[in-house]
C-alpha cells in the first residue's frame, strides 16, 4: 500500500510514518502542505492519504475538496490526522470528502484500526 | 469574569500529561501552579499557540534545549539537532493547545486556533496586550523541568 502524508510538520510527518512502519508498511511520499499534496498525485499511484487540517497555503479541507475534483483523487480513501476534534469539526471534514479521523495525540492501534475502516470500503 | 479556574487547569494539565503519554512516552508529574503575570519561567525554547472565540487567549509550552532533545528524540526514535526542534517543540505545543481545545469545546464554543509559532533563545517572556487571566504549571519529566503557560480573556461579545 502506498501512502501520501500531507502536513507542514516534517515531526508529524516522521511520526506517522514512524508508526506506519511498525505497523508494517512500507511505501510513502510526503507533501509539505495541501497544494504539494495535490502536486504528489501526479507522481504515482497512491492507496490512501493521510492529511492533516491545519496548513499553510492549503489548508487539509481546501485539499480534500480540490482531491475530490480531479479524476485520479475521486475515490481515493483520505484518513484526516489533526487536533480539531469538536463535531463541527468532523462534520466539516466528512461533508469536505474526508472518510475517516483520527484525533492528535493517537496510538498506532488507533491508526491501524482507521486505516482498516477507510481501506475496506475503498 | 474569571477563567482560569481550578478545573481550566486541571483540563490544560490533562491534555498536557495525554500528549506527552501518547506521541512521546514519557510520563509527565504536574507540579506547582503559578497564578497571575508575576512568574516568568526560565526557558530556551517555546511554542506558542493562539486561539480565539468565545475566549481569546493562548497556550505556550515552555522547555530547555537539553530538555527538547531529549523529548524530541524520544518521540522520534532519532537523535535530533538543534535545527530540529523547533518543528517538534511546535507539533507538541499544536497538541497541547489542539487537546485542550476539544476538552474545553465541552463546556463553550469550539474556538478556532493558529498554527504554532516557535522561539528559540533566552532572556524573554510572554507580555499579554489584554487583561487576561494567566496560569502556569510546571511539569516534571525525569531531571527536566517544564511550563505550560495558559492566558485566557473572555471575549465580551461572546455568550459563555
Amino acid at each position: 500500500m502506498r501512502f501520501l502524508i500531507v502536513d507542514d510538520s516534517s515531526t508529524m510527518r516522521r511520526i506517522i510514518i514512524n508508526t506506519l512502519t511498525k505497523l508494517g508498511y512500507e511505501t510513502f511520499l510526503e507533501a509539505g502542505n495541501g497544494r504539494e499534496g495535490l502536486d504528489r498525485l501526479g507522481s504515482g499511484q497512491v492507496d490512501l492519504i493521510i492529511t492533516d487540517w491545519n496548513m499553510p497555503e492549503m489548508n487539509g479541507i481546501e485539499f480534500v475538496r480540490n482531491l475530490r475534483s480531479t479524476p485520479q483523487g475521486k475515490s481515493v480513501p483520505v484518513l484526516m490526522v489533526t487536533t480539531n476534534a469538536a463535531n463541527a469539526d468532523v462534520a466539516e471534514a466528512l461533508k469536505a470528502g474526508v472518510n475517516n479521523y483520527v484525533v492528535k495525540p493517537f496510538t498506532a492501534d488507533t491508526l491501524k484500526e482507521k486505516i482498516n475502516a477507510v481501506a475496506l470500503h475503498a | 469574569m474569571t477563567l482560569a479556574t481550578a478545573s481550566v487547569v486541571d483540563v490544560l494539565v490533562g491534555a498536557t500529561t495525554d500528549v506527552f503519554e501518547t506521541m512521546i512516552f514519557r510520563q509527565l508529574k504536574a507540579g506547582e501552579i503559578f497564578w497571575g503575570h508575576a512568574t516568568r519561567p526560565k526557558s530556551q525554547i517555546v511554542g506558542t499557540v493562539g486561539f480565539a472565540g468565545s475566549s481569546t487567549g493562548l497556550v505556550a509550552f515552555h522547555a530547555s534545549l537539553p530538555a527538547a532533545r531529549d523529548f524530541t528524540s524520544a518521540m522520534l526514535g532519532i537523535e535530533v539537532d538543534e535545527e530540529g526542534l523547533p518543528d517538534a517543540v511546535g507539533e507538541i505545543t499544536n497538541m497541547i493547545a489542539g487537546a485542550f481545545r476539544t476538552r474545553m469545546a465541552a463546556f463553550q464554543d469550539a474556538w478556532a486556533i493558529s498554527v504554532p509559532t516557535v522561539t528559540v533563545g533566552s532572556d524573554f517572556y510572554i507580555k499579554p496586550i489584554s487583561t487576561g487571566d494567566r496560569v502556569i504549571v510546571a511539569f516534571h519529566m525525569d531531571t527536566h523541568e517544564l511550563f505550560v503557560e495558559l492566558i485566557i480573556t473572555p471575549n465580551a461579545d461572546a455568550a459563555v
